[in-house]
């Protein structure tokens, strides 16, 4: 049993970088497909992807805070 | 199951052999954490209920400050004194910055109105928060300590032998990153009282006109939103700069685990040129660039919010 609490934290690690993975890939994809089709709109392009691209960070690190926190209070 | 076997017998080595085992989490958290409250590196007395002991992180708190300060105000003077208003040297860079920071960040998230009431809060988080987790990438306080072991041997419990076990990074400490986001946070209420006034700014935020069994949901929704700003930018930076180091840490920690699991020092001294310290070397490349981008984003983060504040889209 006391196995099983380090292999739930680290399924869970493993799907939080799996989702935040789609997350930052389909932001990156859009954004230079963007940028190939228009190069003059460069920075309003990256101006705009920064912001949820942070937001989406802020959530992926939240949840490995919490998955440290299911190994360390256990 | 594999990791398991090599547990059983890192431990059946680690019994026969050396006198005291590795234990990497106890190295990596003791490295990471802030120093207890029963051994800090300059004991002051208890005020109104709260300790005032000055912990590593709050040493490093101070010295962060005096440096930003002093860099900062000295560069500043010096320019203001010479006769040719042409910036030379760190001041170029300076200059830089606060250009970047006002034009790019504060000017299209807070509006050409309120661009200098709010650059030099969001001027103070990024020069401070970039300080901080500079100073945390620099091991200057680790090489302290090898030379304090070689050469000084300063008595185990002066204020050297404490001091150089200081070296940690200051953003690291979720009570610190706690504290920069309340500014934050309060900076949003203040902005939002100083452009539509007290009552407005609460009214501000939910939409006006619509149904009223709307608002039984959106009230709590956009409540629970103003408190997990703040919260959200404190995990975010203090959870990447522990991240960093915990990584870098257990990945050099691999050495002394092989080196016990194989009980020679040759079996340690090879994963760690073939392993570890590529791969510590590319970490902290990495977080070279974490460390600016987490000052940025805290910083843009701040911004945007104290801009929705302002700019109310309903």
């Amino acid at each position: 049993m006391e196995v099983l609490h380090y292999f739930g934290a680290a399924i869970g690690l493993g799907m939080v970088v799996i989702g935040a993975g789609f997350g930052i890939g389909k932001l990156a994809a859009a954004a230079a497909e963007g940028v190939a089709r228009q190069p003059g709109a460069a920075d309003k392009i990256t101006g705009a992807v920064n912001l949820p691209l942070f937001l989406l960070e802020g959530v992926a690190i939240l949840a490995e805070v919490f998955v440290l926190l299911v190994v360390l209070l256990k | 199951m594999f990791a398991l076997l090599l547990q059983e017998h890192a431990q059946e080595h680690a019994a026969e052999g050396a006198a005291e085992a590795f234990d990497a989490g106890k190295t990596i958290i003791e490295h990471v954490s802030n120093s207890g409250l029963d051994h800090p590196l300059i004991h002051l007395p208890t005020i109104v209920g709260i300790d005032f002991s000055v912990t590593k992180h709050v040493f490093m708190l101070w010295l962060v400050a005096a440096i930003a300060f002093l860099v900062v105000t000295l560069t500043v003077r010096r320019y203001l004194k010479q006769d040719r208003m042409v910036p030379s040297g760190f001041m170029n860079a300076l200059e830089a910055l606060v250009e970047y920071i006002r034009d790019a960040i504060a000017k299209p998230n807070v509006g050409r109105k309120w661009v200098s009431t709010y650059t030099p809060l969001l001027l103070t988080f990024f020069v401070f928060i970039f300080c901080a987790n500079i100073i945390g990438l620099i091991p200057l306080f680790d090489v302290l300590g090898l030379l304090n072991h070689f050469v000084f041997h300063a008595e185990p419990d002066s204020f050297l032998a404490r001091v150089v076990h200081g070296g940690t990074t200051a953003t690291a400490n979720f009570n610190v990153t706690a504290a920069l986001a309340t500014i934050t946070f309060a900076s949003i209420i203040v902005a939002g009282s100083k452009a539509h006034g007290f009552v407005n700014h609460w009214m501000n935020l939910v939409p006006h006109g619509l149904a009223w069994p709307l608002y039984i949901l959106l009230i709590p929704i956009e409540v629970m939103g103003m408190f997990v700003k703040p919260f959200a930018l404190t995990m975010r930076l203090a959870a990447n700069m522990t991240g960093g180091h915990i990584a870098i840490l257990a990945i050099l920690s691999f050495v002394f685990l092989f080196t016990e699991m194989f009980g020679r020092a040759i079996a340690g001294i090879g994963v760690g040129l073939a392993v570890s310290v590529p791969l510590a070397v590319g970490i902290s490349a990495l977080e070279i660039i974490v460390v600016l981008v987490q000052a940025y984003v805290f910083t843009l983060l701040s911004a945007v919010f104290i801009g929705m504040a302002i700019h109310v889209h309903h």
